[in-house]
């Protein structure tokens, strides 16, 4: 059959599509009917299972700093996904945990009320899947304002316009401390405000 | 004779072909070439001076970038395929395009859209999906763009006067289906999902981007200009159909390898490394066709330009998609994923592989359809060396860096911004390959704008192949 589509350009069509719909339905289409936990929010009450707590929806002002945080093309340097693999989970190295913490890996219902997806694919920053909670609002006003105040040699860019604004600053920071929260992986909840 | 030999200049003189279409695409795509290198060449400074142009919100780099990769995918080089194919279409059909005012209004809408994008994503109006950056009203206009494009296409092909189709003809008819699937997947399905949901749409799309999308449109493109520049007929008709089937079968299957080890299906993961391997096959297929062709051609190399930049496009196809397999094993993945090394790889495909391609097409279109002469060999000449020697210093300084970043990340002892500070020298070599490669491409455009605007040769000279 296939020695004919040279010839007869319908047919052609029909395999080429053909072909191409057989994998592509079945890697989009069928995960998420098969792995719940793509669109089931994440909950956990049982300690001995992991990490407690439970996903809640963004709040309008989180949402903002979400949408501030998309504007600016964030996601192009900070990947928001904690690996399984140590490079990631660590708290000693260059991964997302921190004060002596690995953090706990990221799993698909933690993501389920992301309207964009931010996993990204380049760390040229840190991973921000975890950083809710790591520094308080006056540490993130100064680093929007020019990252190597407090981090000499970062190449991170500088975000006067959103240091400088009260508005976006609280909402994009609301944003930031949401991040990999759900799960309540620190000890004595020691998240800064 | 295969319908590649029947299309030859003998069967219809140049002037049989108004080519339109084709100059309109082809002037265009040339000069968003040059203006987007300088994006480029923002982007790499900013890596080594962070607050080069820092405090204006519209020159922030992560607003740049976007500007960047949708100005070089859809600006230049996809613009220059479609134009190229303006071009090949009709002369493997023998017959003439369709409607060269159709082609002209795609490419006036065409234009409107990039515009449209050089102001909306310095504003911040991107849309959050790599790749598919473009604000929802700028991806209803490109769907339109391609319904126009594609139509006038297969309205040709329908009409044609040979029964066989060449396999650039079959690799074009397949960029046009595939895309507007894979279009539509990445910028419009996405919306209505959220999360790991979302990003797997997401990948499907950017990874077929690339694959079904710029690989088959580069392929159409190299598989007419090579035996066309060279004067030589195709090594096989049937490995060529065993490269093309592969091709798209196996592709669209990869695109969960962009999250190994990431927050997503396990066996998603591995269907897509196994398929990511099988990769191997349309590659070497179509790598081996290109080179047995060439066999006892290898002196052309020398006089050819077109040539040259179609083999050099070969031999970085063939190592970007060993690459690409390697990268999937999981083993490799964890040091190389979310490195440096990515976009090395990721720029020998597109710049190395397709933009060589494009501009041997262009190279070899622009005098013709003009009816000019190339304006000078020599600059021609100084574009290949300068593009050349400057995407090897970008991959391989992005290779090394990369490496070293990603085996010092998963030491688990040292700080994340001692990884970045080690980087330095890395980045610096980078911007200074993008000078050359951005000098390149300057002289690249001022050939072929001078060659479009110089004099016009008696009719029939023009024709020669
Ligand atoms: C050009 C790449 C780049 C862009 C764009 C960028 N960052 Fe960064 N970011 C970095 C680098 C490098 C570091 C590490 C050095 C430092 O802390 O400044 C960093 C660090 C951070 C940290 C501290 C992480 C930690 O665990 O210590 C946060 C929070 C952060 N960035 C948030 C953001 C936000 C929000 C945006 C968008 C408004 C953004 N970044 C845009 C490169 C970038």
């Amino acid at each position: 059959m296939l020695s004919k589509t040279d010839k007869n350009a319908t047919l052609f069509i029909v395999v080429a599509l053909g072909l191409f719909f057989i994998g592509g339905l079945l890697t989009t289409v069928l995960p998420p009917l098969l792995d719940k936990s793509w669109s089931k929010p994440f909950e956990n009450n049982d300690p001995s299972k992991g990490p407690t707590g439970k996903l809640v929806q963004y709040t309008p002002l989180q949402q903002k700093g979400y949408e501030i945080y998309i504007r600016e093309g964030c996601k192009y340097c900070h990947t928001q996904q904690t690996r399984t693999l140590l490079s990631d989970v660590t708290s000693k190295g260059a991964g997302s945990g921190w004060k002596g913490v690995d953090a706990p890996v990221s799993t698909p219902d933690e993501f389920v009320y992301d309207y964009r997806q931010t996993f990204g694919t380049k760390r040229t920053g840190p991973d921000l899947s975890r950083v809710g909670g790591k520094y308080n609002r006056q540490w993130h006003k100064a680093h929007f304002n020019n990252p190597r105040d407090l981090v000499p040699g970062s190449i991170m860019p500088p975000f006067p316009w959103i240091a400088n604004n009260p508005d976006e600053l609280d909402a994009l920071v609301a944003y930031l401390q949401t991040r990999g929260r759900a799960k309540n992986w620190r000890p004595d909840n020691d998240y800064e405000q | 004779m295969s319908a590649m030999e029947k299309s030859g200049t003998a069967v219809q003189p140049q002037e049989f072909h108004q080519d339109i279409a084709a100059k309109w695409f082809l002037m265009s795509s040339v000069s968003y070439f040059a203006i987007v290198a300088i994006i480029a060449l923002i982007i790499a400074a900013k890596f080594v001076w962070p607050e080069f142009l820092g405090s204006i919100q519209y020159f922030t780099y992560g607003r740049m970038r976007p500007l960047h990769v949708n100005g070089m995918l859809f600006g230049w080089l996809l613009a220059a395929d479609i134009g190229l194919s303006f071009y090949f279409i009709p002369r493997l059909c023998g017959v003439k395009l369709w409607s060269e005012k159709l082609g002209v209004a795609t490419a006036i809408l065409w234009n409107i859209i990039i515009l449209g994008a050089v102001f909306a994503l310095p504003a911040g109006y991107q849309k959050g999906l790599e790749y598919a950056d473009l604000p929802t009203p700028l991806a209803v206009l490109v769907v339109i763009a391609w319904l126009m494009y594609g139509f006038n296409i297969f309205a040709t092909i329908y009409s044609r006067k040979y029964e066989q189709m060449y396999v650039s003809t079959w690799y074009l008819m397949a960029t046009i289906l595939w895309t507007a699937f894979v279009y539509l997947t990445g910028n419009f399905a996405t919306l209505f999902t959220t999360g790991v949901n979302q990003a797997n749409l997401n990948w499907m799309y950017t990874h077929n981007a690339v694959g079904l999308i710029f690989t088959p449109a580069g392929l159409a493109v190299a598989y007419y200009f090579i035996p066309r520049t060279s004067n030589t007929p195709l090594f096989s008709h049937k490995l060529s159909m065993v490269g093309f089937w592969s091709l798209a079968f196996v592709y669209v299957w990869t695109g969960a390898h962009h999250m190994l080890h990431g927050p997503i299906t396990q066996w998603l993961q591995t269907i897509s490394i196994v398929f990511s391997i099988m990769l191997l096959i349309p590659v070497w297929a179509v790598v081996y066709n290109f080179i047995a062709s060439m066999k006892g051609q290898w002196h052309q190399l020398g006089e050819n330009v077109s040539l040259k930049f179609l083999m050099s496009g070969t031999i970085f196809y063939l190592l970007t998609c060993f690459q690409g397999p390697m990268h999937s094993l999981r083993s490799v993945n964890a040091i190389v994923s979310k490195t440096d090394w990515i976009p090395g790889h990721a720029h020998m495909a597109v710049m190395g592989a397709f933009s060589f391609f494009a501009m041997a097409g262009v190279y070899h279109v622009v005098p013709r359809i003009f009816g000019t002469k190339l304006h000078s060999e020599t600059l021609a000449n100084w574009s290949f060396w300068l593009f050349l020697i400057g995407g090897l210093g970008m991959f391989t300084s992005l290779w090394l860096g990369g490496f070293w970043q990603g085996w010092q990340w998963s030491t688990g002892n040292i700080k994340f911004i001692d990884t970045v500070i080690a980087l330095k020298p890395v980045w610096v070599v980078r911007l200074l390959s993008g000078v050359l490669i951005a000098t390149g491409i300057y002289t690249f455009m001022f050939n072929i704008w001078s060659t479009a605007l110089g004099t016009k040769l008696p009719q029939g000279e023009s024709a020669a192949v």
